[in-house]
């Protein structure tokens, strides 16, 4: 059985498309599945980094695509899962350096080895954003509650509409207390805007920076984020996950009215 | 014979240029989300509001948000591809900003792409606008391809955005490796959180600095204020009671050329402020 | 005078001045308005030109640690004294010039110039050296027989990104950013830190060596064999040079008692 190839997008920068990459996988493979995360952003490349693998690297996605080495050779494991492994992008290299027919190819291949493949995407909508989609049957677009991420993400569902691709929508980096003074926009003002199925709620949380700088993701350890993460994985899967009030006992307690995140 | 080469004065400013050209400064980051766009904004405020005439081009075009946060994205009639393309006139495409006489914007196009802009043609409007404003700010997207390359042909210096996440500095180091020696770059950290830094839970300005070794320029407190104003379209240089505000109008002046006190004065500031709250009240 | 007070990066205690039991009692009072509050940060204390006996010194010792505050130190200095502004201003972070490639070219020794042009332009005369072109007698170019391979020689950092690679050697005077690439078919020598990816003897050559004044590669190479650095290296930053011994690669200091002698080459395949 072939996997799902997910594309992660966002259109604006600095959202948390690489983060979600990381834990969206982590999580899935937590639950058992085969996961294969693609970092497609070449010369810029943060995803073995942000898992804490940068060290490992020998080969990269470019490499594989110019045929100096086989896939497997390329894909890190990560000692910490039965099975998650990554594919590097290249580092001195251009996005010149692969075309959407090469990308395509090898995610089908890469597909032949896993039950999921993420292909964590570059910021924008140029050359590096078309081969990460080129590459992928649905797609999650990350945004955060702010004006210009929105902006962004709407330019990006435009393009993958017009490429007949499923998406999904996580919204970002949430601060109940700006939403409920007014000073944030709201989920339900997000989702009229962009008008697709919301698949996560992400609360901003302090703990990303830190768990991020020392490449570990969230279901491994007691954060508060990671029953969030964890949920946005069963909803992949097929489930119907209502998204818990911000103000259930053990979460934002103190905080008064009906906000929700999950 | 060749006419021997000006002789270059070691004792002013790299960037000092001839009296009528303006200084075309690029900000960049290579990452996403730092803050390009919100210094580019506030910057120009700042400069602006020192008396200069200054004007933002935004560079990312098919993801235009410049305009959001100077809140004139209603105001915008002509943007660069027209003016590039001669549809329009320089004139008629410059936006006056709402707060500073002498701010004007060049916005982006949102429905094109980056790839339709000229190189060439990006070089002489820049050169157009040098003629005219005594500061050019070209917002720069993120990434490295041809729109970072179509922001960058212009400028004749460099201002890097970074915040202090390991992600954030390997981008920006390879940015200041591309753009080579030749735009001086100087670095603004932004979004530093002082408690996480303490803790050690977040990257420290010698951290990111041990890495890039840039001059630098400011140091900048992550303050939810700067999310409000970009919603509200208010650029937060525009207040007297924020860390944010002050902490780019001293940038501002030290882009003047001014010998303002030592760049870590945001990061000082911060934590004193809570000092002198707790020694009575004096702030 | 308030005993407490902010300076640099860290506090000042205030002591100079004051009856020393009223300012450490003052002291303790504010540190205990708010606990853990300065925690992680270090103090000097200033106190008067005649000093602060042991036993004083160390009960504010321990009082700040305490508080987790260490004392780093203490100063006779008045804050207005000019040695001690002088020494406030050398410990301010300078500003560098960055230099176009044209300006470097101009004046080679660049530490001089400055002083250099500021006496002769108090002379009157023109800022910079202009170099005058003098007929010179014909060079006899001496005949050298070129190194093979060459060492590849580069002067500058390299950024995350970048790549350099080499058939011979490669030395670079400057930092190796996490990120950059360095490829030699011979030895690697960085005067400066080396935090990218170092591979030496890249085309089988086991005993080529990687040294570097900081050595910190986010991955090392020598022929065939890869080495990432577990972390947690509680080494202090010294100059060190990575080989192959007993098919594995290992770190070496590069202090003067040791003899670091070139083994004989060995080739991997």
């Amino acid at each position: 059985m072939k996997a799902r190839k997910i594309v992660l997008t966002s259109g604006k920068g600095g959202v948390g498309k690489t983060t979600a990459t990381v834990n969206i996988g982590a999580a899935l493979a937590k639950r058992g599945h085969r996961v294969i995360l693609v970092d497609t952003d070449i010369g810029l490349r943060n995803l073995d980094l942000v898992l804490g693998l940068e060290k490992r690297i020998v080969f990269d996605l470019v490499e594989v695509v110019e045929g100096r080495c086989q896939v497997r050779q390329a894909l890190i494991k990560d000692k910490r899962f039965e099975s998650l492994a990554i594919l590097p992008a290249a580092q001195t290299r251009n996005k010149d350096a692969i075309t959407e027919d090469q990308m395509a190819r090898l995610m089908d291949e890469l597909a032949t080895m896993a039950d999921y493949v993420l292909i964590d995407c570059p910021a924008g909508i140029e050359g590096g954003f078309r081969n990460a989609v080129a590459g992928a049957d649905e797609a999650i677009v990350v945004t955060t509650p702010e004006v210009s991420a929105i902006r962004d993400a709407d330019r990006v569902i435009g393009k993958l509409a017009e490429r007949s691709i499923p998406m999904r929508l996580i919204v970002n980096r949430i601060r109940p207390d700006m939403v409920r003074s007014g000073d944030m926009l709201s989920i339900d003002d997000v989702c009229e805007i962009l008008s697709i199925e919301l698949l996560g709620i992400i609360p901003d949380d302090e703990e990303i920076i830190d768990t991020t700088n020392r490449g570990e993701p969230l279901v491994l350890g007691d954060y508060r984020l990671r029953s969030i993460y964890e949920k946005i994985v069963r909803r992949l899967e097929g489930d119907l996950i209502p998204f818990t009030n911000l103000d259930a006992p053990g979460f934002f307690g103190r905080l008064i009215g009906a906000l929700k995140a999950g | 014979m060749l006419p021997l080469r000006q002789p270059f004065d070691v004792a002013q400013s790299p960037a000092a240029v001839p009296v009528n050209l303006g200084r075309a400064i690029v900000i960049t980051s290579g990452k996403g989300g730092v803050g390009k766009t919100t210094t580019t904004a506030n910057l120009g405020t700042a400069l602006a509001k020192r008396g200069a005439n200054v004007a933002l081009v935004d560079a990312d075009v098919g993801l235009r948000n410049l305009d959001i946060l100077l809140g004139l994205e209603s105001r915008v009639r002509y943007h660069l591809l027209d003016v590039l393309e001669e549809k329009a006139e320089l004139d008629d495409a410059l936006v006056r900003d709402k707060h500073c006489p002498n701010l004007y914007l060049l916005a982006a196009a949102q429905a094109r792409e980056k790839d339709e802009v000229d190189t060439e043609s990006m070089r002489e409007l820049i050169e157009e606008l040098r003629e005219r404003f005594e500061y050019v700010l070209i917002d720069c997207p993120a990434g490295i391809e041809m729109g970072f390359t179509n922001a960058v042909v212009g400028a004749q210096e460099a201002i890097v955005v970074c915040t202090p996440e390991v992600s954030a500095v390997r981008d920006v180091d390879r940015v200041v490796g591309l753009l080579g020696n030749a735009f001086a770059p100087k670095l603004i950290i932004n979004r530093v959180r002082p408690h996480l830094v303490r803790k050690g839970k977040m990257l420290s300005v010698e951290d990111v600095n041990s890495i890039l070794r840039l001059p630098l320029l400011g140091v900048i407190a992550d303050e939810p204020e700067v999310i409000v104003s970009t919603n509200k379209g208010e650029p937060i240089a525009l207040r007297t009671d924020s860390q944010t505000a002050k902490a780019y109008h001293s940038i501002a002046a030290r882009i003047a050329g001014e010998d303002v006190a030592a760049p870590m004065v945001e990061y000082k500031e911060t934590f004193m402020d809570k000092l002198g709250s707790l020694l009575g009240g004096r702030r | 005078m308030a005993v407490l007070r902010g300076k640099g990066l860290g506090l000042e205690i205030a002591l100079g001045e004051r009856d020393f039991e009223e300012a450490l009692a003052e002291l303790e009072g504010k540190l205990g308005e708010r606990p853990g509050f300065y925690s992680g940060t270090q103090a000097t204390a200033a106190v008067g030109p005649s000093g602060l006996p042991e036993e004083q010194l160390a009960r504010l010792r321990t009082l700040l640690s305490g508080h987790g505050i260490t004392l780093e130190g203490v100063t006779t200095a008045h804050p207005d004294d000019g040695e001690e502004l002088a020494r406030r201003r050398a410990l301010r972070p300078k500003r560098e010039l960055q230099l176009s490639d044209a300006a470097r070219s101009l004046a080679p020794d660049f530490a001089g110039a400055r002083k250099d042009i500021a006496v002769r332009r108090s002379r009157g005369e023109s800022s910079v050296p202009r170099l005058v072109p003098v007929p010179e007698p014909e060079l006899q170019l001496a005949e050298i027989e070129p190194a093979a391979p060459a060492t590849l020689y580069h002067v500058g950092t390299l950024r995350g990104g970048q790549a350099l690679h080499n058939v011979g050697n490669i030395v670079v005077i400057g930092d190796v950013n996490p990120g950059a690439e360095l490829i030699a078919g011979g030895d690697i020598a960085v005067f400066g830190s080396l935090r990218g990816v170092a591979h030496a003897g890249a085309q089988g050559d086991a005993g080529a060596r990687v040294y570097a004044v900081d050595l910190s590669p986010t991955q090392l190479r020598i022929a065939t064999l890869i080495a990432a650095d577990a972390g947690g290296r509680e080494v202090p930053k010294q100059p060190e040079a990575a080989c192959v011994q007993n098919e594995r690669i290992t770190i070496v200091p590069l202090n003067s008692a040791e003899r670091f002698t070139k083994k004989t080459k060995e080739k991997v395949e």
